[in-house]
Protein backbone atom coordinates (compact mmCIF):
# COMPACT_ATOMS: atom_id res chain seq x y z
CA UNK A 1 0.00 0.00 0.00
CA UNK A 2 2.62 2.56 1.15
CA UNK A 3 4.46 1.79 -2.58
CA UNK A 4 0.78 2.51 -4.55
CA UNK A 5 0.88 5.87 -2.56
CA UNK A 6 4.09 6.21 -3.50
CA UNK A 7 3.70 5.69 -7.51
CA UNK A 8 0.52 7.76 -6.72
CA UNK A 9 2.61 10.77 -5.82
CA UNK A 10 4.93 10.00 -8.08
CA UNK A 11 2.64 10.17 -10.99
CA UNK A 12 1.64 13.98 -9.56
CA UNK A 13 5.30 15.03 -9.82
CA UNK A 14 6.69 13.14 -12.94
CA UNK A 15 6.39 15.55 -16.07
CA UNK A 16 3.19 15.22 -18.06
CA UNK A 17 4.31 13.90 -20.99
CA UNK A 18 5.42 10.46 -19.12
CA UNK A 19 1.40 9.87 -19.26
CA UNK A 20 0.38 9.20 -22.93
CA UNK A 21 -3.04 9.78 -24.89
CA UNK A 22 -4.34 12.56 -22.38
CA UNK A 23 -3.67 16.23 -22.75
CA UNK A 24 -1.54 17.71 -20.19
CA UNK A 25 -0.29 21.04 -18.93
CA UNK A 26 3.23 21.91 -19.00
CA UNK A 27 4.31 24.39 -17.10
CA UNK A 28 8.07 26.29 -16.66
CA UNK A 29 8.52 23.84 -14.27
CA UNK A 30 7.88 20.63 -16.58
CA UNK A 31 10.22 21.79 -18.97
CA UNK A 32 13.58 20.75 -18.14
CA UNK A 33 12.10 17.08 -17.82
CA UNK A 34 10.98 17.36 -21.18
CA UNK A 35 14.41 18.38 -22.49
CA UNK A 36 16.43 16.12 -20.76
CA UNK A 37 17.89 13.60 -23.41
CA UNK A 38 16.46 10.06 -23.74
CA UNK A 39 18.11 6.83 -22.73
CA UNK A 40 18.45 5.91 -26.56
CA UNK A 41 17.49 7.65 -29.56
CA UNK A 42 15.89 10.79 -29.25
CA UNK A 43 12.45 12.44 -28.47
CA UNK A 44 11.10 14.90 -31.06
CA UNK A 45 8.87 17.65 -30.00
CA UNK A 46 5.96 18.30 -32.59
CA UNK A 47 4.81 21.92 -30.84
CA UNK A 48 1.97 23.25 -33.08
CA UNK A 49 -0.52 25.60 -32.40
CA UNK A 50 -4.59 26.26 -32.89
CA UNK A 51 -4.11 29.06 -35.27
CA UNK A 52 -1.13 27.05 -37.28
CA UNK A 53 -2.47 26.33 -40.56
CA UNK A 54 1.32 23.68 -41.20
CA UNK A 55 0.87 21.80 -37.68
CA UNK A 56 -0.99 18.94 -38.32
CA UNK A 57 0.51 18.11 -41.92
CA UNK A 58 3.88 18.77 -39.73
CA UNK A 59 3.00 16.10 -37.21
CA UNK A 60 1.65 13.96 -39.24
CA UNK A 61 4.58 13.65 -41.60
CA UNK A 62 6.65 13.31 -37.94
CA UNK A 63 4.21 10.29 -36.76
CA UNK A 64 4.75 8.23 -39.97
CA UNK A 65 8.31 8.77 -39.71
CA UNK A 66 8.38 8.08 -36.06
CA UNK A 67 6.27 4.51 -37.00
CA UNK A 68 8.97 3.65 -39.00
CA UNK A 69 11.58 4.07 -36.32
CA UNK A 70 9.11 2.96 -32.98
CA UNK A 71 11.68 1.93 -30.89
CA UNK A 72 14.33 4.84 -31.23
CA UNK A 73 11.51 8.13 -31.69
CA UNK A 74 9.79 9.32 -28.88
CA UNK A 75 7.28 11.87 -30.60
CA UNK A 76 5.46 13.94 -28.20
CA UNK A 77 2.75 17.12 -29.32
CA UNK A 78 2.75 20.30 -27.66
CA UNK A 79 0.63 22.84 -27.83
CA UNK A 80 1.60 26.54 -27.41
CA UNK A 81 -2.15 27.55 -26.62
CA UNK A 82 -3.27 27.62 -23.03
CA UNK A 83 -4.68 24.08 -21.75
CA UNK A 84 -7.76 25.94 -20.72
CA UNK A 85 -8.43 25.40 -24.79
CA UNK A 86 -8.05 21.85 -23.67
CA UNK A 87 -11.44 20.86 -25.52
CA UNK A 88 -10.42 22.66 -29.24
CA UNK A 89 -6.74 21.04 -28.45
CA UNK A 90 -7.72 16.81 -28.21
CA UNK A 91 -10.31 17.74 -30.91
CA UNK A 92 -7.84 19.23 -33.12
CA UNK A 93 -5.62 16.25 -32.23
CA UNK A 94 -7.74 13.71 -32.85
CA UNK A 95 -9.48 14.84 -35.73
CA UNK A 96 -5.36 14.51 -37.00
CA UNK A 97 -5.56 11.02 -35.91
CA UNK A 98 -2.48 11.94 -32.91
CA UNK A 99 -4.42 10.70 -30.10
CA UNK A 100 -2.06 7.89 -29.61
CA UNK A 101 0.81 10.51 -28.71
CA UNK A 102 1.41 11.99 -25.45
CA UNK A 103 0.20 15.56 -25.81
CA UNK A 104 1.06 18.46 -23.98
CA UNK A 105 -0.06 22.32 -23.56
CA UNK A 106 1.32 25.27 -21.95
CA UNK A 107 -0.54 25.98 -19.03
CA UNK A 108 0.66 30.17 -19.54
CA UNK A 109 -1.39 33.39 -20.50
CA UNK A 110 1.12 33.98 -23.35
CA UNK A 111 3.51 31.42 -24.57
CA UNK A 112 6.62 33.40 -24.90
CA UNK A 113 8.41 32.07 -21.31
CA UNK A 114 7.97 28.30 -22.46
CA UNK A 115 8.74 28.99 -25.82
CA UNK A 116 12.35 30.37 -24.46
CA UNK A 117 12.79 28.18 -22.02
CA UNK A 118 12.40 25.06 -24.91
CA UNK A 119 14.61 26.86 -27.18
CA UNK A 120 16.03 30.28 -27.01
CA UNK A 121 16.85 30.34 -30.52
CA UNK A 122 12.83 29.86 -31.22
CA UNK A 123 11.05 33.04 -31.62
CA UNK A 124 7.57 31.17 -31.76
CA UNK A 125 6.63 30.60 -35.02
CA UNK A 126 4.77 26.93 -35.27
CA UNK A 127 5.22 24.54 -36.39
CA UNK A 128 8.38 24.31 -34.24
CA UNK A 129 10.20 21.10 -34.28
CA UNK A 130 12.61 20.28 -31.61
CA UNK A 131 14.89 17.21 -31.26
CA UNK A 132 16.68 15.83 -28.35
CA UNK A 133 19.40 13.20 -29.30
CA UNK A 134 20.31 10.80 -26.52
CA UNK A 135 23.94 12.12 -27.08
CA UNK A 136 22.27 15.70 -25.57
CA UNK A 137 22.69 17.56 -29.03
CA UNK A 138 19.61 19.29 -30.13
CA UNK A 139 18.28 20.60 -33.05
CA UNK A 140 15.34 22.89 -33.88
CA UNK A 141 13.64 23.78 -37.07
CA UNK A 142 10.78 25.85 -37.61
CA UNK A 143 7.86 25.19 -40.58
CA UNK A 144 6.86 22.65 -42.09
CA UNK A 145 9.66 19.92 -41.75
CA UNK A 146 10.68 18.90 -45.74
CA UNK A 147 11.92 15.43 -46.73
CA UNK A 148 15.44 16.50 -46.77
CA UNK A 149 14.92 17.88 -43.18
CA UNK A 150 13.67 14.24 -42.41
CA UNK A 151 16.34 12.78 -44.10
CA UNK A 152 18.96 14.62 -42.10
CA UNK A 153 17.67 13.74 -38.34
CA UNK A 154 19.15 10.26 -37.89
CA UNK B 1 -4.24 5.55 3.61
CA UNK B 2 -6.38 4.12 0.85
CA UNK B 3 -8.57 7.25 1.48
CA UNK B 4 -5.51 9.44 0.41
CA UNK B 5 -5.00 7.55 -2.49
CA UNK B 6 -8.72 7.82 -3.48
CA UNK B 7 -8.08 11.57 -2.71
CA UNK B 8 -4.92 11.64 -5.08
CA UNK B 9 -6.90 9.80 -8.21
CA UNK B 10 -9.75 12.27 -7.35
CA UNK B 11 -7.45 15.29 -7.84
CA UNK B 12 -5.89 13.72 -11.28
CA UNK B 13 -9.14 13.09 -12.72
CA UNK B 14 -10.30 16.26 -11.49
CA UNK B 15 -7.97 18.25 -13.19
CA UNK B 16 -8.15 16.23 -16.20
CA UNK B 17 -12.12 16.65 -16.55
CA UNK B 18 -11.29 20.34 -16.26
CA UNK B 19 -9.09 20.76 -19.16
CA UNK B 20 -11.70 18.98 -21.24
CA UNK B 21 -14.40 22.21 -20.38
CA UNK B 22 -15.28 23.99 -23.68
CA UNK B 23 -15.10 27.95 -23.31
CA UNK B 24 -13.71 27.76 -19.69
CA UNK B 25 -11.93 30.93 -18.66
CA UNK B 26 -8.40 29.77 -17.51
CA UNK B 27 -7.72 30.04 -13.96
CA UNK B 28 -5.85 33.30 -14.22
CA UNK B 29 -9.25 35.09 -15.42
CA UNK B 30 -9.57 37.12 -19.00
CA UNK B 31 -6.81 35.57 -21.56
CA UNK B 32 -4.54 38.23 -22.03
CA UNK B 33 -5.76 39.72 -25.82
CA UNK B 34 -6.40 43.50 -24.82
CA UNK B 35 -6.76 46.91 -26.99
CA UNK B 36 -6.42 50.36 -25.08
CA UNK B 37 -7.03 53.84 -26.38
CA UNK B 38 -7.25 57.47 -24.81
CA UNK B 39 -10.25 59.34 -25.96
CA UNK B 40 -10.04 63.18 -26.76
CA UNK B 41 -10.32 64.15 -22.77
CA UNK B 42 -7.28 61.85 -21.73
CA UNK B 43 -9.44 59.34 -20.49
CA UNK B 44 -8.26 55.52 -21.09
CA UNK B 45 -10.19 53.31 -22.32
CA UNK B 46 -9.37 49.07 -22.25
CA UNK B 47 -11.03 46.04 -24.45
CA UNK B 48 -10.20 43.10 -23.50
CA UNK B 49 -12.36 39.86 -23.27
CA UNK B 50 -14.05 38.07 -20.79
CA UNK B 51 -16.74 34.95 -20.53
CA UNK B 52 -17.86 35.45 -24.28
CA UNK B 53 -17.91 39.11 -23.68
CA UNK B 54 -16.28 41.87 -25.37
CA UNK B 55 -15.67 44.30 -21.54
CA UNK B 56 -14.85 48.09 -22.02
CA UNK B 57 -13.28 49.76 -18.94
CA UNK B 58 -11.83 53.50 -18.27
CA UNK B 59 -9.46 54.71 -16.14
CA UNK B 60 -9.12 58.43 -15.24
CA UNK B 61 -5.43 57.90 -13.10
CA UNK B 62 -3.75 56.38 -16.15
CA UNK B 63 -4.71 53.31 -15.50
CA UNK B 64 -3.81 52.49 -12.24
CA UNK B 65 -7.90 52.07 -11.50
CA UNK B 66 -10.12 50.65 -14.30
CA UNK B 67 -14.09 51.07 -13.65
CA UNK B 68 -16.03 48.23 -13.56
CA UNK B 69 -16.71 46.66 -17.17
CA UNK B 70 -19.66 46.89 -19.39
CA UNK B 71 -20.51 44.45 -21.93
CA UNK B 72 -20.05 45.64 -25.41
CA UNK B 73 -21.63 42.86 -26.74
CA UNK B 74 -24.94 41.69 -24.58
CA UNK B 75 -25.48 38.17 -25.78
CA UNK B 76 -22.22 35.77 -25.20
CA UNK B 77 -20.58 34.58 -28.19
CA UNK B 78 -16.84 33.10 -28.73
CA UNK B 79 -14.35 36.02 -29.16
CA UNK B 80 -10.55 35.55 -30.42
CA UNK B 81 -8.80 37.07 -27.25
CA UNK B 82 -4.79 36.32 -28.19
CA UNK B 83 -2.17 38.43 -27.96
CA UNK B 84 -2.09 38.82 -32.04
CA UNK B 85 -6.18 38.43 -32.73
CA UNK B 86 -7.37 40.79 -29.91
CA UNK B 87 -10.43 43.07 -29.58
CA UNK B 88 -9.82 46.80 -30.51
CA UNK B 89 -10.94 49.82 -29.53
CA UNK B 90 -10.86 53.51 -31.46
CA UNK B 91 -12.54 56.63 -31.15
CA UNK B 92 -14.52 58.75 -34.06
CA UNK B 93 -13.57 62.85 -33.82
CA UNK B 94 -17.23 63.47 -32.32
CA UNK B 95 -16.03 60.61 -29.37
CA UNK B 96 -17.60 58.19 -31.26
CA UNK B 97 -16.23 54.54 -29.60
CA UNK B 98 -15.67 52.02 -31.79
CA UNK B 99 -15.20 48.22 -30.79
CA UNK B 100 -14.06 45.52 -33.47
CA UNK B 101 -13.40 41.90 -32.48
CA UNK B 102 -13.34 38.59 -33.95
CA UNK B 103 -15.60 35.52 -33.09
CA UNK B 104 -14.48 31.63 -34.07
CA UNK B 105 -16.78 29.78 -35.51
CA UNK B 106 -17.49 26.04 -35.29
CA UNK B 107 -14.67 24.99 -37.68
CA UNK B 108 -11.05 25.25 -37.04
CA UNK B 109 -9.31 28.69 -38.61
CA UNK B 110 -12.84 30.26 -39.16
CA UNK B 111 -14.16 33.41 -37.89
CA UNK B 112 -16.23 36.36 -38.39
CA UNK B 113 -15.47 40.18 -37.97
CA UNK B 114 -17.72 41.51 -35.46
CA UNK B 115 -18.19 45.38 -35.07
CA UNK B 116 -19.90 47.53 -32.25
CA UNK B 117 -20.48 51.06 -31.78
CA UNK B 118 -21.50 53.67 -28.49
CA UNK B 119 -22.51 56.92 -29.05
CA UNK B 120 -23.41 57.49 -25.33
CA UNK B 121 -19.30 57.36 -24.35
CA UNK B 122 -19.57 53.25 -23.55
CA UNK B 123 -23.25 53.38 -21.71
CA UNK B 124 -24.64 51.51 -25.00
CA UNK B 125 -23.76 49.61 -27.45
CA UNK B 126 -25.18 48.73 -30.78
CA UNK B 127 -25.89 45.28 -31.61
CA UNK B 128 -23.07 43.73 -32.84
CA UNK B 129 -22.55 43.36 -36.52
CA UNK B 130 -20.48 41.25 -38.90
CA UNK B 131 -18.87 43.22 -41.12
CA UNK B 132 -18.12 41.43 -44.44
CA UNK B 133 -20.56 40.78 -46.65
CA UNK B 134 -19.52 37.12 -47.57
CA UNK B 135 -20.84 34.70 -44.90
CA UNK B 136 -18.58 31.58 -45.74
CA UNK B 137 -18.21 29.75 -42.62
CA UNK B 138 -14.37 30.52 -43.38
CA UNK B 139 -11.21 32.78 -42.18
CA UNK B 140 -12.64 36.02 -41.68
CA UNK B 141 -10.36 37.36 -38.76
CA UNK B 142 -7.27 39.11 -37.15
CA UNK B 143 -9.68 42.04 -37.47
CA UNK B 144 -7.49 45.79 -37.51
CA UNK B 145 -9.55 48.75 -36.36
CA UNK B 146 -8.48 52.41 -36.93
CA UNK B 147 -10.62 55.80 -37.71
CA UNK B 148 -9.45 57.96 -40.84
CA UNK B 149 -9.03 61.90 -41.34
CA UNK B 150 -12.25 62.02 -42.20
CA UNK B 151 -14.03 60.13 -39.46
CA UNK B 152 -14.49 57.13 -41.64
CA UNK B 153 -14.28 53.74 -39.28
CA UNK B 154 -11.86 51.16 -41.49
CA UNK B 155 -11.07 47.50 -40.78
CA UNK B 156 -8.83 45.05 -42.60
CA UNK B 157 -8.87 41.28 -41.59
CA UNK B 158 -7.38 38.38 -42.73
CA UNK B 159 -9.73 36.42 -45.33
CA UNK B 160 -9.46 33.35 -46.75
CA UNK B 161 -12.38 33.45 -49.54
CA UNK B 162 -9.83 33.10 -52.36
CA UNK B 163 -7.82 30.27 -50.62
CA UNK B 164 -11.49 28.23 -51.04
CA UNK B 165 -12.01 29.46 -54.46
CA UNK B 166 -8.46 27.97 -55.13
CA UNK B 167 -8.88 25.02 -53.66
CA UNK B 168 -12.54 24.30 -55.37
CA UNK B 169 -10.68 24.69 -58.61
CA UNK B 170 -8.21 22.52 -57.56
CA UNK B 171 -5.47 25.52 -57.76
CA UNK B 172 -2.73 26.28 -55.09
CA UNK B 173 -2.85 29.15 -53.78
CA UNK B 174 -0.43 30.16 -51.28
CA UNK B 175 -1.51 31.69 -47.21
CA UNK B 176 -4.72 33.67 -47.12
CA UNK B 177 -5.76 36.99 -48.27
CA UNK B 178 -6.10 40.75 -46.69
CA UNK B 179 -9.46 42.00 -47.30
CA UNK B 180 -10.63 45.72 -45.93
CA UNK B 181 -14.10 47.81 -45.67
CA UNK B 182 -15.04 51.14 -44.20
CA UNK B 183 -17.83 52.81 -43.20
CA UNK B 184 -19.28 56.62 -43.71
CA UNK B 185 -21.93 56.55 -40.93
CA UNK B 186 -19.78 56.55 -37.84
CA UNK B 187 -20.12 52.49 -38.23
CA UNK B 188 -23.95 51.73 -39.10
CA UNK B 189 -22.84 50.32 -41.72
CA UNK B 190 -20.10 49.07 -44.02
CA UNK B 191 -19.61 48.83 -47.66
CA UNK B 192 -18.81 45.32 -49.92
CA UNK B 193 -15.34 44.43 -48.44
CA UNK B 194 -12.19 45.11 -51.17
CA UNK B 195 -9.31 42.72 -51.38
CA UNK B 196 -6.05 44.74 -50.60
CA UNK B 197 -3.69 41.60 -51.03
CA UNK B 198 -3.98 37.91 -52.33
CA UNK B 199 -1.43 35.82 -50.38
CA UNK B 200 -0.66 37.61 -47.33
CA UNK B 201 0.27 35.56 -43.98
CA UNK B 202 -2.52 33.59 -42.30
CA UNK B 203 -2.37 34.59 -38.58
CA UNK B 204 -0.06 37.74 -38.38
CA UNK B 205 -2.11 41.29 -36.86
CA UNK B 206 -2.28 43.75 -39.34
CA UNK B 207 -0.88 47.37 -38.44
CA UNK B 208 -3.15 50.39 -39.38
CA UNK B 209 -1.80 53.93 -39.16
CA UNK B 210 -2.98 57.15 -40.42
CA UNK B 211 -1.01 59.27 -42.84
CA UNK B 212 -0.19 63.01 -42.73
CA UNK B 213 -3.68 63.11 -45.34
CA UNK B 214 -6.17 61.73 -42.98
CA UNK B 215 -5.81 58.04 -45.19
CA UNK B 216 -5.28 54.80 -43.63
CA UNK B 217 -2.37 52.77 -44.31
CA UNK B 218 -1.30 49.20 -43.52
CA UNK B 219 1.40 46.91 -43.21
CA UNK B 220 1.17 43.03 -43.07
CA UNK B 221 2.93 39.81 -43.46
CA UNK B 222 2.98 38.38 -46.97
CA UNK B 223 3.64 35.43 -48.84
CA UNK B 224 6.19 36.56 -51.44
CA UNK B 225 7.45 33.73 -54.44
CA UNK B 226 7.87 30.43 -52.69
CA UNK B 227 6.73 31.26 -49.01
CA UNK B 228 8.99 34.25 -48.49
CA UNK B 229 6.91 35.47 -45.16
CA UNK B 230 8.12 39.35 -45.42
CA UNK B 231 6.04 42.52 -45.90
CA UNK B 232 3.40 44.12 -47.66
CA UNK B 233 2.55 48.11 -47.69
CA UNK B 234 -0.60 49.61 -48.76
CA UNK B 235 -2.83 52.62 -48.36
CA UNK B 236 -6.81 51.78 -47.45
CA UNK B 237 -8.68 53.59 -50.93
CA UNK B 238 -12.02 54.99 -49.77
CA UNK B 239 -12.98 56.50 -53.21
CA UNK B 240 -13.00 53.56 -55.30
CA UNK B 241 -9.76 54.02 -56.67
CA UNK B 242 -7.53 50.80 -56.87
CA UNK B 243 -5.28 49.43 -53.85
CA UNK B 244 -1.56 49.27 -54.48
CA UNK B 245 0.12 46.82 -52.07
CA UNK B 246 3.96 46.47 -52.59
CA UNK B 247 6.36 44.37 -50.61
CA UNK B 248 8.34 46.47 -48.67
CA UNK B 249 10.55 44.31 -46.04
CA UNK B 250 13.17 41.68 -47.81
CA UNK B 251 14.61 39.78 -45.12
CA UNK B 252 13.96 36.27 -47.42
CA UNK B 253 11.95 34.53 -44.46
CA UNK B 254 11.42 31.16 -46.23
CA UNK B 255 9.33 29.22 -43.99
CA UNK B 256 6.09 27.19 -43.83
CA UNK B 257 4.80 28.49 -40.70
CA UNK B 258 2.36 30.63 -38.80
CA UNK B 259 5.18 33.31 -36.63
CA UNK B 260 2.15 34.76 -34.96
CA UNK B 261 4.20 37.81 -34.91
CA UNK B 262 2.72 41.02 -36.92
CA UNK B 263 4.57 43.68 -37.80
CA UNK B 264 3.72 47.87 -36.19
CA UNK B 265 3.64 50.78 -38.12
CA UNK B 266 3.33 54.43 -37.67
CA UNK B 267 3.90 57.71 -40.39
CA UNK B 268 4.83 60.84 -39.30
CA UNK B 269 3.64 64.03 -39.44
CA UNK B 270 6.66 64.17 -42.72
CA UNK B 271 5.33 61.19 -43.87
CA UNK B 272 7.98 59.27 -43.33
CA UNK B 273 6.98 55.32 -41.79
CA UNK B 274 8.49 54.31 -38.90
CA UNK B 275 7.77 50.26 -38.82
CA UNK B 276 8.90 47.50 -36.71
CA UNK B 277 8.79 43.64 -37.71
CA UNK B 278 9.91 40.05 -37.08
CA UNK B 279 11.41 37.54 -38.74
CA UNK B 280 14.02 34.92 -38.21
CA UNK B 281 16.12 33.76 -41.73
CA UNK B 282 19.03 34.46 -39.69
CA UNK B 283 17.43 33.67 -35.64
CA UNK B 284 14.71 35.46 -34.21
CA UNK B 285 14.81 39.27 -34.58
CA UNK B 286 12.91 42.31 -34.10
CA UNK B 287 14.09 45.28 -36.49
CA UNK B 288 13.40 48.64 -36.98
CA UNK B 289 13.45 50.65 -40.30
CA UNK B 290 11.63 53.76 -42.36
CA UNK B 291 9.46 51.64 -45.10
CA UNK B 292 9.69 52.95 -49.01
CA UNK B 293 7.67 50.49 -50.55
CA UNK B 294 8.78 48.44 -53.24
CA UNK B 295 12.19 49.34 -51.88
CA UNK B 296 14.45 47.97 -49.10
CA UNK B 297 13.88 49.78 -45.63
CA UNK B 298 15.89 52.57 -44.90
CA UNK B 299 17.47 53.34 -41.20
CA UNK B 300 16.82 49.74 -40.45
CA UNK B 301 17.95 48.98 -36.73
CA UNK B 302 17.84 45.06 -35.23
CA UNK B 303 16.12 45.95 -32.13
CA UNK B 304 16.83 42.68 -30.73
CA UNK B 305 17.42 39.28 -30.97
CA UNK B 306 16.51 35.70 -28.89
CA UNK B 307 13.05 36.03 -26.36
CA UNK B 308 11.77 39.34 -27.99
CA UNK B 309 8.50 39.65 -29.40
CA UNK B 310 5.58 41.60 -30.03
CA UNK B 311 7.26 45.17 -31.02
CA UNK B 312 4.87 48.32 -31.29
CA UNK B 313 6.16 51.87 -32.34
CA UNK B 314 5.01 55.29 -32.27
CA UNK B 315 5.41 58.92 -33.55
CA UNK B 316 5.20 62.05 -32.46
CA UNK B 317 7.01 65.17 -34.03
CA UNK B 318 10.85 63.89 -34.70
CA UNK B 319 10.11 61.70 -31.42
CA UNK B 320 9.83 57.47 -32.26
CA UNK B 321 9.33 55.16 -29.26
CA UNK B 322 9.63 51.60 -30.24
CA UNK B 323 8.23 48.88 -27.10
CA UNK B 324 8.41 45.34 -27.02
CA UNK B 325 8.39 42.16 -24.93
CA UNK B 326 11.66 40.99 -23.82
CA UNK B 327 11.48 37.35 -21.81
CA UNK B 328 14.08 35.26 -20.03
CA UNK B 329 13.64 32.45 -17.92
CA UNK B 330 12.53 34.16 -14.86
CA UNK B 331 9.98 36.29 -16.69
CA UNK B 332 8.86 39.56 -18.81
CA UNK B 333 10.41 43.03 -19.45
CA UNK B 334 9.04 45.52 -21.06
CA UNK B 335 11.75 47.36 -23.44
CA UNK B 336 11.79 50.68 -24.68
CA UNK B 337 14.25 52.89 -26.54
CA UNK B 338 13.59 56.27 -27.92
CA UNK B 339 14.80 58.33 -30.88
CA UNK B 340 14.72 62.12 -31.08
CA UNK B 341 15.80 63.03 -34.20
CA UNK B 342 13.14 61.24 -36.63
CA UNK B 343 14.27 57.28 -35.90
CA UNK B 344 18.12 57.83 -37.15
CA UNK B 345 19.34 57.09 -33.76
CA UNK B 346 18.16 55.48 -30.78
CA UNK B 347 18.90 55.33 -27.54
CA UNK B 348 20.05 51.91 -25.49
CA UNK B 349 17.72 49.36 -24.72
CA UNK B 350 16.18 49.57 -21.16
CA UNK B 351 13.11 47.77 -19.40
CA UNK B 352 10.91 50.04 -18.03
CA UNK B 353 8.81 46.94 -16.20
CA UNK B 354 9.02 43.69 -15.35
CA UNK B 355 6.28 40.99 -14.84
CA UNK B 356 6.75 37.25 -13.60
CA UNK B 357 3.04 36.34 -14.43
CA UNK B 358 2.08 36.37 -18.65
CA UNK B 359 2.39 39.43 -20.22
CA UNK B 360 0.99 40.43 -23.13
CA UNK B 361 1.48 42.37 -26.60
CA UNK B 362 2.89 45.63 -26.09
CA UNK B 363 0.93 48.58 -27.37
CA UNK B 364 2.28 51.97 -27.33
CA UNK B 365 -0.20 55.32 -26.92
CA UNK B 366 0.43 58.91 -27.27
CA UNK B 367 -1.46 61.13 -25.59
CA UNK B 368 -0.38 65.43 -25.62
CA UNK B 369 3.24 64.37 -27.07
CA UNK B 370 3.75 61.58 -24.21
CA UNK B 371 3.95 57.87 -24.68
CA UNK B 372 2.76 55.46 -22.58
CA UNK B 373 2.66 51.38 -22.75
CA UNK B 374 -0.71 49.52 -22.71
CA UNK B 375 0.90 46.28 -20.95
CA UNK B 376 -1.45 43.30 -19.85
CA UNK B 377 -0.22 41.21 -17.72
CA UNK B 378 -1.81 38.24 -16.05
CA UNK B 379 -1.16 40.32 -12.76
CA UNK B 380 -3.84 42.83 -14.27
CA UNK B 381 -3.59 45.56 -16.76
CA UNK B 382 -1.01 48.28 -16.27
CA UNK B 383 -0.21 51.27 -18.52
CA UNK B 384 3.86 52.44 -18.31
CA UNK B 385 5.21 55.58 -18.42
CA UNK B 386 7.52 55.77 -21.47
CA UNK B 387 10.16 57.97 -18.42
CA UNK B 388 9.37 55.11 -16.28
CA UNK B 389 12.84 53.01 -15.01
Amino acid sequence: MRRTLFVALLLLALPAFARAGKLVPLSAADVPALLKPPAHGMRILAIWSLDCAYCEANMQTLAKWQRTHPHDIELVTVATDDVAQGAALEARLKAAHMEAYPALAYVEGSPERLDFLIDPDWGGETPRTEIIRSDGTRQGISGEITAAQLQGLP
Amino acid sequence: MRNLITILLCLLSFTAVAHDMPGMAMAGGPALGASAAFDAHGRLWVVDAANGHVRLRHSDDLGRTLSLPVDVNAVAEPIYDSGENRPKIAFGPKGELYVSWSQPRAKPWTGFVRFARSLDDGAHFSAPLTVHHDTAEITHRFDALAVDGQGRVLLAWIDKRDLEAAKARGEPYLGAAVYYSWSSDEGRTFVPERKVMDNSCECCRIALARTPDGGIAALFRGVFGDNIRDHAYALLPTNGGPVHAARTTFSNWHIAACPEQGPGLAVGEDGTRHAVWYEASHGPAIWYGQLDPGHPPQHVLKLAGPGASHADVAVRGKTVWLAWNQVAANGYALMLRVSTDGGLHFDAPRAIATSVAAAGSPQLLVWHDQASIAWNTADGFRLVSSGAR
